[in-house]
């Protein structure tokens, strides 16, 4: 840490520097969570269905990503001029990498959400589902009126500290050239050779809003989840938290 | 077919399987000791050390690891500090180290939970007994620990094995660097990370498979 390289932090170019990756890596965790929440909740249904063409393939999908480095699924969709998308968009399509990185992210986070989402939907006694069929209403109408409203009520801070997650998981897109924080970071120390200074800034970042909101998902309590619905939360917290 | 590519560069992914292996054992091994050692920190009546092993657990866990990486590669090695002399040694320390910082604030969260949750009025009685503390720690809280923390360890050791591919970013050459190296050399690039996605899925869905099987039966018992 040479005296030297501390002035030009007086700079305030350098902080809107910092403050354009802190930007982006906002807003591709929230578009990533809203995505990932949709195509999750999907899949959560898909994996409760009594018909198997649809159970099985959504259990696939769920362990086959949840058993997946995330960095690998934002670098395959990074790949420049990849085949994957020309069926749809035309030979000369490339993905832009805002989208790559969301996608990558998204179908990680979409395997992780649908198992917390599963696991608020079995934690409500059975007896909910059987009044409601009892009262006339249909499967559907069933989960969209009965089950659904209290099963991600219980699941929100479990949510919350997904977001964490995904706000942690950011700092990956950075490898297919997504400007994110930590890319930021990395272009200052190129310029001006001083890694140690401009990390500990961008640890700093990340510290106060992954933990200011992990603070608030522990206080947030809405309504006790039973016991092993819990052990599973706690489970999907240690073995998906990557990055 | 698909992963074909794995025999035409076996020498590069067995390599990567080999260091992703490596990484991770020591990693694990790292993170349990110093997880198990922060928890104990925690829990102890010194006040000071269960500050500081709270100061470790909240900045590792909200922190992402690959700015952590970097911290500990070129962070320190702009201040002169290597972790070997050899460059390819150094790397790799770097990523094992950091590997074990990382996931043992996650082992010091599941020690302290099993911990804490030994009734108190074995530990009274351990004490009252005439054990000192550390040996009440050693014979009595520490052996009953064991059977509760071994499933979530095992999710841990699952999430270390994924997150293992973020020591590519500084340079070590596992499975998900050997297959950026097939894609520079052979531009083919879907099928050099199909074959990665196939040599990870050959680690963690077996690993995944004992996870749950341990964890259903030290459930039924308990």
């Amino acid at each position: 840490m040479r005296p030297d390289t501390w002035p030009m932090f007086a700079d305030p170019a350098i902080w809107g520097f910092f403050f354009e990756g802190v930007r982006e890596t906002i807003y591709i965790s929230l578009v990533s969570v809203a995505l990932s929440f949709v195509v999750g909740l999907a899949f959560a249904l898909g994996r409760l269905s009594r018909k198997p063409w649809i159970r099985w393939p959504s259990i696939l999908y769920i362990e086959g990503v949840r058993a997946l480095p995330v960095l690998l699924l934002i670098v395959y969709f990074g790949i420049k001029g990849s085949a994957l998308f020309r069926p749809i968009f035309g030979p000369d399509f490339d993905l832009p990498r805002f989208w790559a990185g969301v996608l990558g992210l998204s179908m990680y986070t979409s395997a992780v959400l649908a198992e917390i989402i599963r696991a608020g939907i079995v934690s409500l006694p059975r007896g909910q589902t059987e009044a409601a069929r009892a009262l006339g209403l249909s499967h559907a109408h069933t989960m969209r009126s009965v089950i659904l409203p209290q099963a991600l009520r219980l699941m929100v801070p479990a949510m919350m500290s997904q977001l964490t997650t995904v706000i942690k998981d950011t700092s990956l897109v950075g490898t297919i050239g997504v400007f994110e924080l930590l890319k930021q970071g990395r272009t200052i120390y190129t310029q001006f050779f001083n890694p140690i200074e401009v990390l500990l800034i961008v640890l700093t970042i990340y510290f106060i809003i992954c933990f200011a909101l992990s603070q608030a998902s522990r206080r947030l309590e809405l309504g006790r989840a039973p016991r092993e619905a819990r052990v599973k939360m706690r489970d999907i917290e240690l073995r998906d938290q990557a990055a | 077919m698909p992963g074909g590519i794995i025999f035409e560069f076996p020498e590069l992914f067995l390599t990567g399987l080999w260091l992703t292996i490596q990484i991770s054992v020591l990693g694990l091994i790292g993170a349990i000791v110093l997880g198990t050692l922060v928890a104990l920190a925690r829990v102890s009546p010194i006040v000071p050390l269960r500050w500081i092993g709270g100061a470790y657990v909240e900045f590792f866990r909200n922190t992402p690891l690959i700015v952590q990486l970097f911290f500990l590669f070129l962070g320190l090695g702009s201040l002169g500090f290597r972790f070997s002399s050899d460059t390819f040694e150094s790397i790799f320390r770097a990523a094992a180290t950091g590997m074990a910082l990382y996931h043992g604030a996650y082992v010091a969260e599941v020690v302290r939970g099993g911990l804490l949750g030994v009734d108190r009025g074995q530990i009274e009685a351990a004490r009252s007994l005439g054990l000192s503390y550390l040996q009440m720690v050693q014979y009595v809280q520490l052996p009953q620990t064991f059977r509760s923390v071994i499933p979530p360890l095992g999710n841990i050791a699952i999430a270390l094995v994924k997150n293992t591919s973020l020591a590519s970013t500084i340079g070590v050459a596992e499975l998900l660097y050997a297959a950026e190296i097939v894609e520079s050399r052979t531009f083919r690039a879907e099928e050099a990370f199909i074959a990665a996605t196939m040599l990870f899925l050959l680690l963690t869905i077996p690993l995944g498979i004992l996870v749950n099987a341990l964890e259903r039966r030290l459930l039924v018992v308990r």
